[in-house]
């Protein structure tokens, strides 16, 4: 019986074409995309779904889910720091023929400066990590570039997890690129 | 000893006699599609306006007191204080408002614009009244006011009244539909700016910033457990002349630790521009101290 409901997946697996302007942007959604569950797929490909990053490919007939574009023709549109579970519950609703928008900024409401939480603030080093994860680099290739041991990589990776809440090297480099934007004083 | 029944009369009364003088002190801005915001009728020709609320417009048509259309010219924005200004072609005239203090359980009235002319109001409390809080636009609100009230999105921007009458301050939306109140105080503040340059002069280092924990080897030296790390640097900024570069960690300005960015946000008004500022920063291991003159803030 638990077997059968186990094998029951609701959540279809949908082949998705990426569209990015940026390498690293597109590096960056193709693993989203993978670790939600779906196929990454070629732009020439038959995909359920292009998800287009900062424009929009020309003349595209399919179900568009775009980051950071405003276009009232898209079926789903979603700001540009939009999170793992925002992208991917974007690509599954879309795909269902639903529609859909975030909120705008002034819709989220005038509110508060957001002081950092101090247990989670990131030290220097941790960031100096973040970015080379952000680039996707290896444990061994981090520990090369900045010139430490393997095992202080590990244990600068482990912290940074802690602190951002994440499981894995991706949504740590997304919650990171969030709370930065969400945290950035301009003075 | 009185008729309850008649206590209920009056108190519907003096309601309906409140609405009818709200009346004169909101217009309808048209926002397109059919849709309109309110505006605060705050002085002859100067109405008042939520500035997330309000469109990117040049001009607007208002609907004032009584059903006249009225054109008006967006005359000033300040983001951080959720406060824009439009200037009316015409007069738009109504009676001084009177200021009053919001207290949490007092009774609050918040009027709106119908559209057509009229007031539409909404009755209930004031869940909150605290102290003065900044914004995440980094500007500086008197006093922390949340009602107890349901808003349409059309009554936006529409003066909240106590129970004598007395203006607390105009609504508008916080986070999660929250309605709160932008307070007389601040509003009275930054509109005389808004009239007179169209904007709020800030105080400007041109640096991005972030929090970041002081590595543990630099705590002592540092004498506090964060800082914020100089993410970019503007070209030419006033931070780029006194030699501040991204990585810089800075610890405190004029001795105001920034330990907590609310403190540094108020050392960054209108009366900072021209001051010369003395920074310490964590560069290469070491806490140095370096000096920059604060320039003014350009329009965002």
């Amino acid at each position: 019986m638990s077997n059968v409901a186990g094998n029951l997946v609701f959540a279809r697996r949908l082949r998705v074409a990426i569209h990015a302007d940026d390498p690293q942007r597109r590096a960056m959604l193709g693993k989203v995309v993978s670790e939600a569950g779906h196929a990454v797929v070629g732009l020439e490909d038959a995909a359920d779904i292009v998800l287009a990053d900062g424009s929009c490919p020309p003349g595209e007939t399919r179900n568009v889910v775009a980051l950071g574009i405003t276009d009232d023709r898209l079926r789903g549109a979603l700001p540009h720091e939009a999170g793992i579970s925002q992208i991917d519950a974007a690509i599954r609703a879309v795909a269902a023929g639903l529609i859909v928008r975030a909120p705008a900024a002034h819709e989220r409401g005038f509110g508060a400066m957001r002081e950092s939480d101090r247990q989670a603030l990131l030290t220097p080093r941790e960031a100096e990590v973040l970015g080379a994860l952000a680039e996707g680099m290896t444990n061994k290739a981090i520990a090369r570039r900045l010139d430490i041991s393997l095992h202080t990589v590990k244990f600068h990776v482990e912290s940074l997890f802690r602190k951002l809440g994440a499981r894995t090297r991706t949504e740590a480099v997304a919650k990171a690129s969030e709370r930065r934007r969400n945290e950035t004083i301009v003075l | 000893m009185s008729d309850p029944a008649d206590f209920l009369a009056q108190l519907s009364g003096v309601l309906a006699a409140r609405a009818a003088s709200a009346k004169d002190r909101v217009v309808a801005i048209r926002a397109g599609h059919g849709r309109h915001i309110t505006g605060l009728v705050w002085q002859d020709g100067v109405v008042v306006a939520s500035e997330q609320a309000l469109p990117r417009n040049e001009e607007f048509e208002l609907v004032a007191p009584g059903g006249a259309v009225v054109t008006a010219k967006a005359a000033g924005r300040d983001a951080s204080t959720n406060v824009a200004i439009l200037k009316t072609a015409e007069s738009v005239r109504a009676p001084a408002l009177t200021a009053a203090e919001a207290q949490a359980g007092a009774i609050a009235l918040a009027a709106g614009a119908d559209g057509a002319g009229g007031a539409s109001m909404r009755l209930g409390i004031v869940n909150l009244a605290g102290g003065e809080w900044h914004s995440s636009r980094g500007g500086l609100i008197d006093r922390r006011i949340i009602l107890d009230i349901r808003l349409a999105h059309r009554e936006e921007g529409g003066p909240v009244f106590d129970a004598a009458g007395g203006c607390l301050g105009a609504s508008t939306f916080g986070p999660r539909g929250q309605v709160i109140v932008i307070p007389f105080a601040t509003i009275a503040r930054v509109v005389p700016q808004l009239v007179k340059d169209g904007r709020v002069a800030r105080g400007w280092l041109g640096v991005a910033l972030q929090a970041v924990a002081v590595p543990d080897a630099l705590r002592e030296s540092a004498d506090q457990p964060s800082g914020l790390m100089v993410m970019s640097v503007v070209e030419n900024g006033p931070a780029a002349q006194a030699g501040i570069v991204a990585g810089d960690i800075i610890l405190s300005v004029d001795g105001t630790s920034v330990h907590r960015f609310r403190k540094i946000a108020s050392h960054f008004g209108s009366d900072s521009i021209g001051r010369k500022a003395e920074l310490r920063l964590i560069r290469g291991g070491a806490v140095i101290a370096v000096q920059a003159t604060i320039a003014e803030r350009q329009a965002a």
